[in-house]
């Protein structure tokens, strides 16, 4: 018992056995594939097909009019195969075809390969020598440092099919894709337009109504087409470059630590180098684990703008779903990988404790306390491009620190005397972590007689993460205390309670009294002059 | 070389001549121009006509014209053109100076 399907060859109905479909099936792909999609090779197809219908038509008259495999092979037989057509034609195809020649496609070729064909099949495309080609992909690769060339020339080929069959070998070295050639198909669209315009126009002057719409939106729709296709062949380049230049800009920036293109203007990069900035907020193993999936996160998206810009560009054919799917797989795995390891790192930031430090600020004459800033230890150094909520990064001899502005605030004192707390905050998993790294905070001020001299950061030690730490200084100063705050002392100030509610600009260089009221201002007298230069060195 | 390859060559040359030539009466459908080139063993697979045939016409030496069948569907007759009938006259001429230059040159050796 044999199934049989019911098929219609060229307008005829036949029954056909399930093994002698499947051959004639393959047969008919094979001659598809050899004479191209193009009308020609359509129309070649249909004439063929026609044939077939005949020869079977002519026999089932006779027989039980089931197609039996041995009336496929003969029909085969008869009507030859790609091969024999190309043998029987003496190899030489291309001799009414060139003015219907098939316009270029980009494959690979495996007869020019070195690798995968890839600089060939250009090279066929752009009607070059592919040694100039792959020469010009060596030094790509030195310049790009390996990875970012080595990925496209991996999507090119993975994604450019391979010229197997004769049509795909003609397509291959079709209609040159040159300045002119593309000019001259331009200039064919523009005839096209101007002809249907033409047409429009005739068909106003002698038919009405129906014709006439149907005439504008034939014009309007060559007039979309032709600008649809440059615009195509545009958006196609851009998305290469923009492609390629991402990869380069993300690679160099995930694996060397500074981004290779950051110095060359116009292109884009990322401007911040991820392991060292994540190094500051995250544990190291969930660096790694947290690079992998960015550069996946960010790298898919760029890849498939190679594919895609490059699809759009040179019109190739190509069927990856598989390849394309597990890449959207693989993408989000890394986008769950990062919101879990991110979930994680939050953990780090769920308890918050504090450390508080207070000095009495003993001197005998002290009735005016004059607060100022310490010299800025760190003026001289680089620092680094990115702020982090306040917090900067500066690179020193033996490593880099963490910098962060410490805020002041004055309050009334209980005793007699001034008195000094420098309260240091900080997050962590637990309330003794946060406490240990709240402890690791450095501050310092130093007292010089009636001068209090405030260092303007607070600094975490390499190595340290960022907890999103804090420090409060607060000067407790006593009943009819007087205080002077030094004009650079508004890099620390925040808002500091008064009775006249001054703003914090406005509160620096003057004398204030502490009554019990609250801080009021005493005058705007000038700092004495034995005090006008007496910055200290560094506080070491 | 290949003796195989050497034959098709000169096939083809003349393939195109034939066909013209086998269409330079009545007008005919592909089935009837290739019973006729089968029976002179011009071509042995059919396959190899339809490629000629589109790209003669293409060429604008052929014409074709639809034409109901009283069996099955509508077949395609093909028959010369103006430019065709040129054409093929010229080709006249070059094969009668092939055949005579080939003869002069085999005569010669004899």
């Amino acid at each position: 018992m044999k199934k049989t399907f019911t098929i219609n060859i060229s307008g005829t109905i036949f029954h056909i056995e399930e093994d002698a479909y499947e051959v004639l099936q393959k047969y008919l792909v094979k001659l598809k594939n050899h004479f191209g999609s193009e009308e020609e090779g359509k129309e070649i197809l249909a004439d063929i097909e026609a044939r077939i219908a005949e020869i079977f038509m002519d026999k089932s008259s006779d027989e039980k009019n089931v197609i039996t495999l041995e009336r496929v092979e003969e029909v085969i037989s008869t009507m030859g195969t790609p091969e024999d057509f190309v043998e029987e034609e003496g190899g030489e195809e291309e001799v009414y075809t060139s003015s219907t020649k098939r316009k270029r496609r980009l494959y690979r070729d495996p007869e020019h390969r070195v690798v995968g064909g890839v600089c060939g099949g250009l090279g066929a495309y752009f009607n070059m020598d592919p040694v100039i080609l792959r020469i010009i992909f060596v030094v790509l690769l030195i310049v790009t440092s390996i990875v970012p060339a080595l990925l496209a020339y991996l999507v090119l080929w993975i994604a450019v099919p391979k010229a197997v069959t004769t049509a795909q070998r003609l397509e291959m070295r079709g209609q040159e894709a040159t300045v002119k050639n593309i000019e001259k198909s331009i200039r064919e669209e523009v005839k096209e337009v101007k002809e249907s315009y033409k047409k429009f126009k005739e068909s106003e002057t002698y038919a009405k109504g129906k014709k006439k719409v149907e005439g504008a939106g034939e014009v309007t729709f060559s007039v979309f087409k032709l600008l649809l296709k440059v615009f195509v062949v545009i958006v196609g380049v851009v998305l290469i470059i923009s492609g390629f230049f991402g990869l380069l800009g993300l690679i160099s920036s995930l694996a060397i630590g500074h981004s290779l293109v950051q110095g060359w203007p116009m292109i884009w990069s990322p401007e911040i180098n991820l392991p060292d900035f994540l190094n500051y907020l995250v544990e190291p193993g969930a660096v790694k684990l947290g690079i992998i999936s960015i550069g996946f996160l960010a790298g898919i998206p760029l890849l498939a703008m190679l594919y895609v810009g490059s699809k759009l560009v040179f019109r190739y054919k190509s069927n990856n779903t598989a390849i394309g799917l597990s890449l959207v797989g693989v993408w989000l795995i890394a986008l769950i990988t990062l919101v879990t390891v991110s979930g994680s790192q939050v953990g780090n930031f769920k308890n918050q404790a504090s450390v508080v430090e207070s000095t009495t600020i003993d001197c005998d004459s002290c009735q005016t306390l004059y607060l100022k800033l310490a010299e800025d230890r760190y003026k001289g150094y680089a620092a680094h491009g990115w702020d982090l909520n306040k917090l900067k990064v500066v690179e020193v001899e033996n490593g880099r620190v963490i910098l962060g502005n410490p805020r002041l605030d004055v309050e009334k004192a209980s005793g007699n005397s001034f008195l000094v707390t420098v309260k240091k905050f900080s997050r962590g998993r637990t309330r003794e972590t946060a406490r240990d790294h709240a402890e690791d905070l450095i501050y310092r001020f130093q007292q010089q007689d009636s001068v209090l001299f405030f260092e303007p950061y607070f600094y975490l030690e390499e190595g340290d993460k960022w907890r999103d730490q804090e420090v409060q200084i607060t000067v407790k100063a006593p009943e009819g205390g007087i205080l002077f705050f030094g004009e650079d002392m508004l890099d620390i100030i925040y808002d500091i309670e008064n009775v006249t509610n001054t703003w914090d600009g406005d509160m620096v260089g003057k004398y204030w009294e502490m009554k019990p009221e609250g801080l009021t201002l005493k005058g705007a007298e000038a700092l004495p002059e034995t005090m006008q230069d007496s910055i200290p060195a560094k506080i070491e | 070389m290949k003796l195989e390859n050497t034959k098709a060559q000169m096939r083809k040359g003349v393939l195109e001549y034939c066909i013209l030539l086998v269409l330079d009466g009545e007008p005919l459908y592909a089935s009837n121009i290739i019973q006729a080139l089968k029976e002179a063993k011009m071509i042995v697979v059919e396959g190899t006509l339809y490629p000629l045939l589109t790209r003669l016409k293409n060429a604008g030496l052929l014409a074709y014209r639809w034409e109901e069948s009283t069996q099955g569907p509508p077949r395609k007759y093909y028959e010369l053109t103006d430019k065709g009938r040129k054409f093929l006259t010229e080709l006249e001429g070059s094969w009668a100076e092939l055949v005579d230059a080939v003869g002069k040159i085999r005569k010669s050796r004899a």
